[in-house]
């Protein structure tokens, strides 16, 4: 059986896993409910409302996705562990790549699927409100996965030396903050010196800039932050990096 | 692909474990075997007895590739044991299998099809065959959850199965099952045998190797202390239990 066949069953499964997990359903209920209660904020802001509702609910979508699939990335293979199914995929003809592929590949559908259904649920309110999609809104969606897709992987690899499925999500909510920050972090470099420096350096090249991706911003009419194929490379990068050195971890892993 | 009858299924040779915990100022080291050298003949049906930490569960998992030894050599099929070709012919039962609990048995037992390669018609018509061989048929709308220990077992067997291996590793299988649940586990295994499977399993039930085995391997402490075959402790008196506590009490290595 090829890697690819058997990283196909691996994401499938880890696929259904979440959109099976009680834990998604509350995300998306609450969700939900906030969208719409971002209602109130959109009928205050007046002429605005549109505006608002677009903002605050892309938002609303951002972060809610960003803390199920902060869990889901922590837990998907300590879980595993800990309750012992890995024996069962492990003693099978199952190279350990393709697993850790599979199961990133799952959570990365997972959180698209979250998204999309979140973005529904939008749409359906600035449709109620009489407003149509805005131009920006697909792409704004897509580029939220994006980051999403950075976070997960980055969260796949810290999973392997934290202690903790919380102190996990701790480390990579750390990564995800500091990630909005590296143009600051670069500008600050620029006029320090010393361990304030290096330790601003660090942020700026081994976190990854979130920010280039905050399409977000395109409805206020700002400039895209890099030409697509920089965008695509970098996404690859910070996918494809933490990926290679979880595997580095993970490839003589003993259960 | 078959096995020829010289082909040793599984050799184990002078292979030695430590389990290394890290603590704050250095690592503790606990050897859970030591310069195992033991052989698995093509077609019979081996055990494996010790008491708590001999290292029965270390032998299975090192065999299915779960662990890696720090010293001598594992082949299963000639192969080493984490060599996917290996593990395309080797169906593994843990102890106390654990299933994703919203999963049920057919739809389990796809997943694990397709991971050992079968796809489509042909891995659903063995997935039906093996839920009516384990007895689970009555119980194949249920999801894992709902499950019985005892239900659990047959489903752990069943995904051992599932790619119709020609070694079954089966760790303590009828562990915690009500007597007619052993039985049923028991018949299952001698019926496997009888079409040309190779079985290694381990046990803390004296009187189940006694029954079901044709040769049993003896582990005192992480080494292999005899191996005793049928003729032998049918012969004894007091059987295998009085080889087996002789063998622990003078640590017979």
């Amino acid at each position: 059986m090829t890697y690819l066949t058997t990283t196909w069953n691996i994401a499938l499964h880890s696929l259904r896993e979440n959109y099976k997990h009680r834990f998604f359903g509350l995300f998306v209920i609450f969700a939900g409910i906030l969208i719409y209660v971002s209602l109130l904020a959109g009928v205050m802001a007046v002429d605005e409302e549109a505006r608002v509702l677009t903002d605050l609910g892309l938002a609303l979508m951002e972060l809610i996705t960003l803390a199920y699939a902060l869990l889901a990335a922590a837990a998907a293979i300590t879980n595993e562990i800990k309750t012992k199914t890995i024996y069962l995929i492990f003693s099978r003809p199952v190279p350990r790549p393709a697993y850790l592929a599979g199961k990133a590949a799952g959570l990365y559908a997972a959180s698209a699927l979250m998204l999309g259904v979140m973005g529904l649920i939008h749409l359906s309110l600035l449709y109620s409100r009489g407003f149509t999609m805005p131009p920006f809104y697909l792409k704004a969606v897509f580029f939220i996965w994006c980051k999403l897709l950075m976070i997960i992987s980055v969260a796949l690899f810290v999973s392997f030396f934290a202690t903790s499925t919380v102190s996990t999500v701790a480390i990579t909510g750390i990564f995800w903050t500091l990630g909005h920050f590296t143009s600051e972090a670069k500008f600050l470099v620029a006029r320090s010196s010393g361990a304030a420096a290096a330790a601003l350096k660090a942020v700026a090249y081994f976190i990854p800039n979130f920010q280039l991706f905050n399409v977000r911003d395109l409805g206020a009419g700002a400039p895209a932050a890099a030409s697509p194929g920089f965008l695509a490379g970098y996404l690859l990068l910070w996918m494809v990096v933490p990926y290679l050195f979880s595997l580095l971890l993970f490839r003589k892993k003993e259960f | 692909m078959m096995t020829s009858p010289q082909e040793k299924v599984i050799s184990f040779s002078e292979v030695t474990k430590i389990y290394r915990r890290p603590g704050l100022l250095k690592k503790t080291e606990t050897p859970a075997l030591r310069g195992l050298s033991l052989e698995l003949e093509r077609g019979e049906i081996a055990g494996l007895l010790g008491l708590n930490g001999a290292g029965k569960t270390t032998i299975m998992k090192l065999l299915t590739g779960l662990l890696f030894p720090d010293a001598g050599d594992i082949s299963v099929f000639g192969l080493p044991p984490s060599d996917v070709a290996s593990k395309k012919r080797i169906g593994f039962l843990p102890e106390l299998p654990y299933f994703y609990p919203y999963a049920t048995a057919p739809e389990a037992l796809m997943f694990y099809a397709g991971l050992s390669g079968l796809s489509g018609a042909a891995a659903r018509k063995r997935v039906d065959a093996v839920i009516e061989k384990v007895g689970l048929k009555t119980h194949a709308a249920k999801k894992a959850a709902e499950f019985s220990k005892g239900m659990m077992q047959r489903l752990g067997v069943a995904q051992a199965i599932v790619h119709d291996p020609e070694l079954l590793i089966l760790d303590e299988p009828v562990s915690g099952l009500d007597p007619l649940a052993i039985h049923e586990i028991r018949e299952l295994i001698s019926q496997l045998n009888d079409e040309g499977k190779t079985v290694f399993l381990s046990s803390h039930s004296i009187s189940e190797l006694e029954k079901i085995t044709d040769r049993v391997f003896i582990m005192v402490q992480g080494r292999l202390a005899k191996t005793v075959a049928r003729a032998e402790w049918e012969s004894t008196r007091g059987g295998l239990e009085e080889i087996f506590v002789q063998t622990v009490k003078t640590g017979n290595v």
